[in-house]
């Protein structure tokens, strides 16, 4: 470990002197429009999207414009008519059009008078010119003046707001997330029409330039948490952020843990219900899975139908999805200890039963357990990649060899089958695709551990489980909170789901300002009118 | 560095674990039943061994559900792992229900060939033990079984059931049979077995193929032991009254006369009775108190039963023969066996330790000769569904 810390180290000291050298260069807008053209035209290679359009604006045509735009990142209509249709024809014949000249100051008169453009901003040198023009505003820039115009009119076809792929409810709202940071913060914004939900944007990626959006709601939230969060994103220098799962792996605090201490989600109004707690959400452009931080082991069991049903089933439910991560993680570990170990903790009947399933079953009950969960993992993935229309052809191969084949031909014993398949069944209970991960890991290290020690080795990963699992923290908060360090005020939301009229603080290590989300928790409750 | 340590540990753990023993199931040869016998100063020990294909649902084939393997030896351990010259597997005996002991061995003394099975790990000590009467233990164990296809299965849940609701058998687990052994003041029981019919046509298939078995195996009546050795049989009524003084009733059923001839039987579902000693002009006493709840279950007699008085008079006739069992009872044991079965010693332990230790020597004689008073009393007798037996309204 020390070794490879090492060496990544020196590789980053050597890269980082060549980059401040590149920047320095002249970097200022020069005067001459043709000038500018050149070097717009040299730094992008000529490239054909890139759309320059030469004009003449003014009295008799006295002053040189150009109008830069990339092709297909820019909304044309709105080129058209709000920019070059004010600047040639709409002016024409206008007070205006008398002050354009080159003694005036032509750029100032542009933007205050001709622009019918909401976002205008000044651009002074090229690399903020090529971020722009490149995330699609226009550019205009006048002969004469080192400085130029950025008009945002961004548009590009994009996917609407659909219902998200992950995390799917039968009740609570359709919405998820799209690939647009705006559309997103648009989503959040509709759900919480407070004004101290603050946003704060970052560009990250020297070269995709990602626009990444910190949110969160200021007064509830803990600000030491938003100031490590703004702490860890500037510390990512790297020339690419394609989507938010690289953010995360820049700043999660274990990156060897299967455990994810970052919670991402489509959901709007799980992000909304994360920032009422005093969470930060990350977005990022680009991808439609937001980051809530910091996230906490019992987050990763909650699913937000839980508050939109009745307490009861939504407790039920919660029970249930931790005893289905149990199974997931233990179930062929267990199994494997009991039968070649641990013999004598079956009832006789179970023992003789399982004793005649494996007569003629030509390998240990360790191998089988894994041939049969790489065959499923196998089939999982493949059904995750392959072309859907190919799905159910895969679907009936799958079945028909892990279930009937594998037992009829004696090669797997059928309680294999059913442990392998109930193990399956239980994973995908989690109502987050992150944790499943996890289990998805740890169960082969567990199966292992039976193989060789039998039930004594399942309680030693056990422990050393839980001890892994207290050491974690996500941005400075125990991963366990509220079971450990235990709260009992956030019980209410752990382990079972109380009614909502009962959950009237915030999670405790979480915030810490503004711990109260109901005034009066005494007539909270729903009760019949008093006389 | 802390944490290092803590994982180092942690993995050393794994190491100290002292059973290593990976089997997989069908390395096993699972044992449900085993039988002791001594032949020429060697045990004769008999497994009964699970033929698990035959026993699952889908694959059997018609052949036996079970298989019996044998050897001897000098000693029980010794011929258990001979055993392996003959079986295929290892003889795994975690899941034993029953061990069988030959009468002849019993006769002799049991505690030496019981002494592995209580300390071999892989046993657990909580199967029945049983004697094999007028029979050897592997005679017992090569007979197949209806309904339970496992024998040993059969003898597990006929002395199970029979225990709870009949009473006359004791099922004595290996645990409370070495603690009877050891302890001063109370001697062990155990139920006897026997095979009935044709022990040679017993171990076949078709023993089970026709409705009634030719062959089968029945619990019979309690054997008394002295020290470690049988000294001889209970009646099965003297079975019934050694359940009731031991207070191992759990529901039984008693008959008993009608106060103008012909039976009642009274369903008995809640039996108490404590035995108390005590010390009376420097000789030991024992009370037995006996609380019983019942029904009437069956009547076979013309009797109002509407009327209290009536039902009053069947309770004391109640009281009285059974204060009477248990007496003739008592009498049997301290006359025949002098063999402190009932635990009267423990009684006077618990109640007088210091006179106790006195006697403790000399308890057999003393048991002998002890005065025991029997207080019998029923207590909310029903009457079922019936009012009266419709027999009053046929001689009516």
């Amino acid at each position: 470990m020390g070794f490879l810390k090492r060496r990544n180290h020196s590789k980053v000291q050597s890269t980082s002197p060549s980059q401040t050298k590149e920047t320095s260069s002249t970097n200022d807008l020069k005067t001459s429009l043709q000038d500018n053209i050149q070097n717009v035209k040299d730094s992008l290679g000529e490239s054909s999207d890139i759309v320059i359009r030469e004009i003449r604006i003014g009295k008799g045509g006295s002053v040189k414009a150009g109008i830069f735009y990339t092709d297909g990142l820019t909304d044309t209509p709105a080129l058209q008519n709000f920019i070059m249709e004010s600047l040639m024809l709409d002016i024409q014949g206008t007070e205006l059009e008398e002050k354009l000249t080159a003694e005036q100051d032509v750029l100032t008169s542009l933007k205050d008078f001709a622009m019918t453009v909401g976002d205008i901003n000044d651009v002074t040198n090229f690399d903020d010119l090529f971020t722009s023009l490149l995330s699609g505003d226009t550019i205009l820039l006048v002969d004469g003046y080192s400085e130029g115009l950025v008009i945002g009119n961004r548009h590009w076809i994009e996917r609407g707001v659909t219902e998200p792929m992950s995390q799917t409810v039968v009740r609570g709202p359709r919405e998820g997330f799209s690939e647009n940071l705006r559309v997103n913060t648009a989503l959040v914004r509709r759900k919480l029409k407070d004004p101290s939900l603050w946003m704060e944007s970052k560009i990250i990626g020297t070269r995709t330039k990602t626009n990444v959006a910190i949110m969160y709601i200021n007064g509830v939230v803990n600000d030491k948490i938003v100031d490590e969060v703004r702490l860890r994103l500037d510390r990512i220098d790297i020339d690419g952020i394609l989507e938010s799962g690289n953010i995360e792996g820049f700043i999660e605090d274990s990156s060897y843990s299967p455990f994810p201490t970052i919670y991402n989600t489509e959901r709007p109004d799980t992000v909304a219900a994360a920032l009422l707690e005093g969470r930060i959400a990350i977005l990022v452009d680009g991808t439609p899975f937001v980051l809530i931080v910091p996230a906490l082991f019992v987050q990763f069991f909650q699913s937000p139908e839980d508050y939109y049903v009745h307490t009861g089933i939504g407790s039920l439910i919660r029970a249930l999805r931790f005893i289905a991560f149990i199974i997931a993680l233990l179930a062929p570990a267990f199994f494997i200890a009991i039968t070649t170990f641990n013999q004598s903790m079956l009832p006789p009947a179970l023992l003789i039963s399982l004793t005649a399933q494996r007569e003629g079953v030509p390998f240990p009950a360790f191998i089988e357990a894994v041939i049969m969960e790489i065959t499923f993992e196998i089939l999982r993935e493949a059904g995750i990649r392959m072309p859907r229309t190919i799905g159910s052809a895969m679907s009936i191969v799958g079945a028909y060899v892990i279930g009937t084949a594998a037992v009829e031909a004696g090669i797997i014993s059928a309680a294999m089958v059913i442990i392998v398949s109930i193990t399956a069944i239980s994973s995908f209970v989690s109502p987050t695709y992150n944790l499943a991960i996890a289990v998805r890991i740890l169960r082969f290290g567990f199966m292992a551990l039976a193989a060789s020690f039998g039930l004594y080795g399942i309680a030693v990963g056990l422990v050393a489980l839980t001890l892994h699992l207290c050491s974690l923290r996500s941005f400075g908060i125990p991963y366990m909170t509220p079971l450990a360090p235990f709260n009992v005020a956030d019980q209410k939301d752990t382990l079972i789901v109380a009614p909502i009229w009962k959950m009237f603080t915030r999670p405790r290590l979480v915030n810490q300002k503004d711990q109260v989300r109901q005034q009066d928790p005494a007539s909270a409750k729903p009760q019949p009118p008093q006389k | 560095m802390m944490k290092k340590c803590i994982l180092i540990l942690l993995v050393l753990t794994l190491f100290l674990s002292g059973c290593w023993d990976r089997r997989e199931l069908n390395e096993l040869s699972i044992t449900m039943a085993l039988g002791i016998d001594k032949v020429k100063n060697e045990y004769l020990v008999s497994a009964q061994v699970i033929v698990p294909s035959e026993v699952s649902m889908q694959a059997s084939s018609g052949r036996s559900a079970v298989t019996l393997y044998q050897a001897s030896g000098e000693t029980v351990y010794e011929a258990f792992r001979k055993m392996t010259k003959d079986a295929p597997r290892k003889i795994y005996p975690g899941h034993l229900r029953i061990l069988v002991i030959s009468e002849e061995l019993a006769k002799e003394g049991i505690s030496e060939s019981l002494d592995l099975l209580a300390r071999d790990w892989e046993l657990r000590s909580d199967f029945y033990v049983v004697i094999a009467k007028d029979l050897t233990a592997s005679e017992v164990l090569n007979v197949t079984t209806p309904i339970e296809s496992i024998p040993a299965n059969k003898m597990f849940n006929a002395l199970k059931t029979s225990e709870r609701i009949w009473a006359a058998t004791e099922g004595v687990i290996l645990d409370d049979l070495l603690t009877n052994l050891t302890s001063d003041g109370k001697e062990a029981v155990l139920t006897g077995i026997k095979v009935i019919g044709d022990k040679e046509l017993g171990s076949s298939k078709q023993n089970v193929e026709s409705i009634t078995p030719s062959t089968r195996i029945q619990y019979d009546h309690l054997g008394v032991f002295k020290e470690d050795r049988l000294v001889g049989w209970l009646t099965e009524d003297e079975g019934r009254g050694y359940s009731d003084i031991t207070d191992t009733v759990e529901k039984t059923v008693t008959a008993i006369s009608c106060p103008k001839g012909g039976k009642i039987a009274i369903e008995i579902f809640d039996f108490d009775s404590t035995i108390k000693g005590s010390i009376n002009k420097g000789e030991p006493e024992v009370d037995i108190h006996i609380q019983a709840k019942g029904n009437v279950g069956e009547v076979q007699c013309s009797i109002d039963l509407t009327k209290p008085e009536s039902m009053n008079e069947i309770q004391k006739i109640y009281e009285k023969e059974m204060k009477e069992l248990i007496e003739q009872t008592i009498n049997t044991v301290q006359s025949q066996y002098e063999s402190d079965i009932f635990g009267f010693g423990e009684a006077i332990h618990r109640s007088n330790p210091k006179e106790w230790k006195e006697m403790k020597e000399h308890w057999d004689e003393k048991f002998a000769n002890l005065t025991v008073h029997v207080h019998v009393e029923m207590k909310d007798l029903r009457i079922g569904t019936l009012n009266n037996s419709f027999l009053r309204k046929i001689e009516d």
